[in-house]
């Protein structure tokens, strides 16, 4: 059996970050991953990575607009520790070799982004988050490490209230393997998939949110789900904020510029779950496109401006929606974009049970609350991942040799394998597919009780279901459809907290949006929802929000 | 307004080395909307019909680099290559795996080959000890110093240059077209201090062993032109120190020997290209030469018009930044 003294799952953004902190800390580290590192989502991050470092900006601004951003529901002693961090965090990815947009006088470009008070979004045209992967990865690979390489999570191992390791999955000998550690960083990312309409890739399925919240870890504020504003119509790929921080505007079929009536200070640059709302409420209201969508218009912009600030959307729309962004409006559509819950943390990234952390978007620490901004997710990884890495790093050096028995790595396989051998059984990828429309339907950007319910009934049905699930796939090697098993499973339990959480919070915040509940309220609501699991379903409790200098003011833009 | 769809036919390679003794095609023909990707409809037949279909893929929007694989004959991301095109020009859409690398099951081949070429090239930026970054601010760069890096930051690592690559299928030890398109990237980094080292030792690694082919450049689905970066490597090097290798001396000859008469002397190039003693390696290719057609060996004459190629070469000197 394999021994390292800190495993990080995960190997984007946040996972590779804490491994680095863990390797100059001086310790074992392993990365367990399913995709090759340089495949990981945080490589489809597009508009930029905020930090408050241009001569008219400051920190405090920064902080002010992501606890207002937050709708009041970010920690903010976390939040403040977070935008202190983000300018040595951006001169460290500089320094890294990150390949930066520019200003004329050499320093790191900004562009303007929803929901902040200065134009303090640095990017890299609008491949931010590939630029910053391959940095990253370009570091780490100076550092000595072990990869696991398309590896499956498939249990976190904790005994005797510590975590001992984990058991994964290897994809290409189809063996299972127990990995000894003393310290685990889940960083798996989102679970976006759980949605039918999404931006995310393919791949966010939450395994590692799930696999901690089955071994006992909480998790926090999973009803708070951002749906992005302007993904394309048809296949839901992202179309960056920064397409609107460069002056893109949106239209409805009437030609109004229609923000003005929902943001009219700020227009297209409110924060994200008001302008997804703005647009939701237009084309419900019947002033969409027929089809039911608006329009993004950049054409004002110019083409120059457009095909080197915008050259990836600019391919997206031409080769997936056969639009070219230069001379026509883009159409489109909200769309889930980001998971503000996840794993409970503090700003070490430390969960409820010793020796698990959790970073980046598959962790709450929260400074995000409610709502986040864009920008800010990007920067959340790095400084969390690093945070994680160090700590877990610590920890790893104090605690005694973990312990994982043949039996455990057994006791993961056994029902996978028993998956594997039903004749007849329910289909892992129908299962998934009835998941994603139960959630759009019933569990979207604007919900109520009865819909809610009705959502909870299903997923639980579907549940049930996945209980008889089938493996018809007989190989051993890269068996997919083990791995649609798998991470069915996983959303299914995901899908389960953010409906409970959502139909218990009887209240509008942020992206938390309820139509028989339209106001915020702060007497009873200003706190975070903790799920713990049990046989019967997630058990809530309540954790109080941390306070600084802000107290809750009403959210306009 | 419901979409009209067409007739798709799918001929998909699978493989399985633990149970089939060779690769099968499988057809199956689906009704599809004409832009629908390559990568949705073998979702489509994952899910409805044989989920044991193997393949990567992630995003599904061009930028993870998941999806790269053949798509008649071609090596293309399957996630931005519709079907209509493929069905109106080839009647069908054959998928198999990328080239160059070893299948491992289906549409699934080994990477690690590709993997070790772009690590071999020392994929980090290394400071110049002598000019460290500066402390707590960024490095300053200026908007044209980022647009010498073309577009090689756009790489997603699919490799798919790297299966279209026959320099590749030639000789292994070829680094390929993405670790030279990456190791230009960091050649034309200001923040990068081992710019001659890099040059040199890629001199004599293999930069010389791509043919120009520019199939590369074709298959990239980022645009990265992986063959221009290439070249640019190589001109790169002769500045840094001269024609070492056969391939830059080759080049080098060629240069000066055109200038001499307008048109090649090919028994000169040969002396340009090698030693005395790896001549003597030549001289059989020779005698076929001359036997063939005795004229290629004797010195030619300046052809007419001679003097517009000088005004071609001093326009060039002149402006040496416009070479390309």
């Amino acid at each position: 059996m394999r021994t390292h003294e800190v495993v990080v799952v995960g190997a984007g953004l946040a996972g590779q970050r804490a491994a680095l902190a863990a390797v100059q800390a001086g310790r074992d580290v392993a990365i367990v991953s399913k995709l090759h590192p340089l495949r990981s989502h945080s490589g489809a991050a597009q508009g930029g990575i905020n930090a408050a470092v241009g001569k008219e900006d400051s920190v405090d601004t920064h902080i002010y607009d992501t606890v207002k951003g937050s709708d009041y529901l970010g920690d903010q002693d976390a939040i403040e520790f977070f935008c202190r961090e983000a300018g040595p965090t951006v001169v460290e990815m500089e320094h890294f070799g990150t390949i930066f947009s520019r200003s004329p006088d050499g320093s790191l470009a900004r562009r303007p982004f929803g929901g902040a008070g200065f134009p303090r979004t640095i990017y890299a045209a609008d491949r931010t988050g590939l630029a910053l992967l391959q940095a990253l990865w370009e570091r780490l690979g100076t550092a000595r490490f072990t990869l696991y390489q398309e590896w499956d999570l498939a249990r976190i191992i904790v005994t005797g209230g510590r975590v001992q390791g984990i058991v994964a999955f290897d994809r290409k000998s189809g063996t299972f393997e127990g990995i000894r550690a003393k310290s685990v960083v889940i960083a798996t990312g989102p679970a976006g998939r759980i949605y039918g309409r999404t931006t995310n890739a393919h791949s966010c399925t939450g395994d590692g949110v799930a696999l901690a919240y089955e071994a006992g870890a909480q998790l926090k504020d999973m009803e708070f789900v951002q749906f992005h504003p302007t993904a394309l119509l048809e296949s839901g790929i992202l179309i960056t904020e920064g397409a609107r921080g460069e002056g893109g505007i949106l239209k409805n079929a009437a030609g109004d510029r229609f923000m003005s009536k929902y943001a009219p200070h700020v227009l297209e640059l409110a924060s994200r779950d008001v302008v997804s709302r703005a647009i939701w409420t237009e084309v419900q209201e019947g002033r969409g496109f027929p089809g039911g969508y608006v329009h993004l218009e950049l054409m004002h912009l110019g083409r120059e401006k457009i095909e080197s600030r915008l050259q990836e959307i600019c391919d997206f729309c031409r080769r997936f929606a056969g639009i070219d962004p230069v001379v026509e409006p883009i159409p489109v559509l909200p769309a889930q974009h980001y998971m503000m819950g996840g794993i409970g943390t503090n700003i070490r990234g430390e969960t409820n049970i010793p020796g698990l952390y959790a970073a980046g978007e598959a962790a709450c620490v929260s400074i995000h609350g409610a709502n986040r901004l864009g920008g800010n997710s990007l920067l959340e990884t790095l400084v969390f991942g690093k945070q994680a890495g160090e700590w877990a790093a610590a920890h790893a050096e104090k605690a005694p040799a973990s312990v994982l028995t043949e039996a455990q790595i057994e006791s993961a396989r056994a029902p996978i394998d028993a998956w594997s051998r039903r004749t007849e059984g329910e289909d892992p990828q129908a299962l998934r597919t009835e998941m994603q429309a139960t959630m759009d339907r019933y569990v979207g950007i604007y919900r109520n009780e009865a819909d809610l319910l009705e959502g909870l009934r299903r997923i639980r049905a579907l549940r049930a279901r996945f209980e008889n699930v089938r493996i018809v796939d007989q190989s051993r090697i890269y068996n997919l459809n083990m791995t649609d098993a798998l991470e069915t499973g996983h959303m299914l339990e995901l899908a389960e907290v953010i409906v409970v959480g959502a139909f218990t919070r009887t209240e509008s915040r942020g992206a938390h949006s309820r139509v028989d509940y339209p106001k915020r309220d702060d007497a009873q609501w200003m706190k975070h929802t903790l799920a713990t699991r049990t046989p019967q379903g997630p058990a809530l409790s309540y954790a109080p929000v941390s306070y600084t200098r802000w107290e809750p003011k009403e959210r306009v833009y | 307004m419901p979409e009209s769809t067409i007739s798709v036919p799918l001929e998909i390679y699978r493989y399985d080395p633990k149970v089939d003794s060779a690769p099968r095609y499988e057809r199956i023909t689906l009704d599809l909307p004409p832009h629908t990707p390559v990568l949705t409809a073998l979702l489509k037949v994952r899910q409805d019909r044989d989920p044991s279909l193997t393949l990567r893929y992630s995003c599904r929007s061009a930028i993870c680099g998941s999806c790269a694989m053949q798509i008649n004959s071609k090596s293309r991301l399957a996630c931005e290559t519709p079907v209509g095109p493929e069905v109106e020009r080839h009647g069908r859409i054959v998928i198999e795996p990328m080239r160059n690398q070893p299948v491992l099951r289906d549409l699934i081949v080994d990477q690690q080959p590709f993997w070790t070429q772009y690590e071999r090239i020392q994929p980090h930026l290394i400071p110049d000890p002598a000019h460290p970054m500066p402390e707590g601010r960024e490095n300053p760069m200026t908007p044209e110093q980022v647009e010498r890096f073309k577009e090689t930051p756009r790489c997603i690592a699919c490799g798919a240059c790297y299966s279209a690559c026959p320099a590749v299928e030639a000789d292994p030890t070829f680094p390929g077209p993405m670790a030279l398109a990456k190791l230009y990237r960091f050649v034309v980094d200001p923040r990068d201090g081992r710019t001659q080292d890099r040059l040199v030792s890629i001199q004599t690694g293999g930069l010389w062993l791509c043919l120009r082919c520019h199939l590369c450049t074709e298959a990239c689905p980022k645009d990265v032109r992986p063959s221009e970066r290439i070249r640019d490597l190589k001109e790169m090097a002769i500045d840094a120190q001269g024609a070492t290798e056969h391939g830059s001396k080759h080049a080098v000859g060629f240069l000066r020997n055109i200038r001499e008469t307008g048109t090649l002397n090919e028994f000169k190039l040969v002396r340009q290209t090698y030693s005395p003693l790896e001549m003597v390696g030549q001289v059989g290719q020779g005698i076929r030469m001359w036997r063939k057609k005795p004229e290629m060996m004797k010195k030619p004459k300046k052809v007419a018009g001679w003097e517009d190629v000088e005004k071609i070469y001093r326009a060039l000197e002149d402006s040496p930044e416009d070479r390309q």
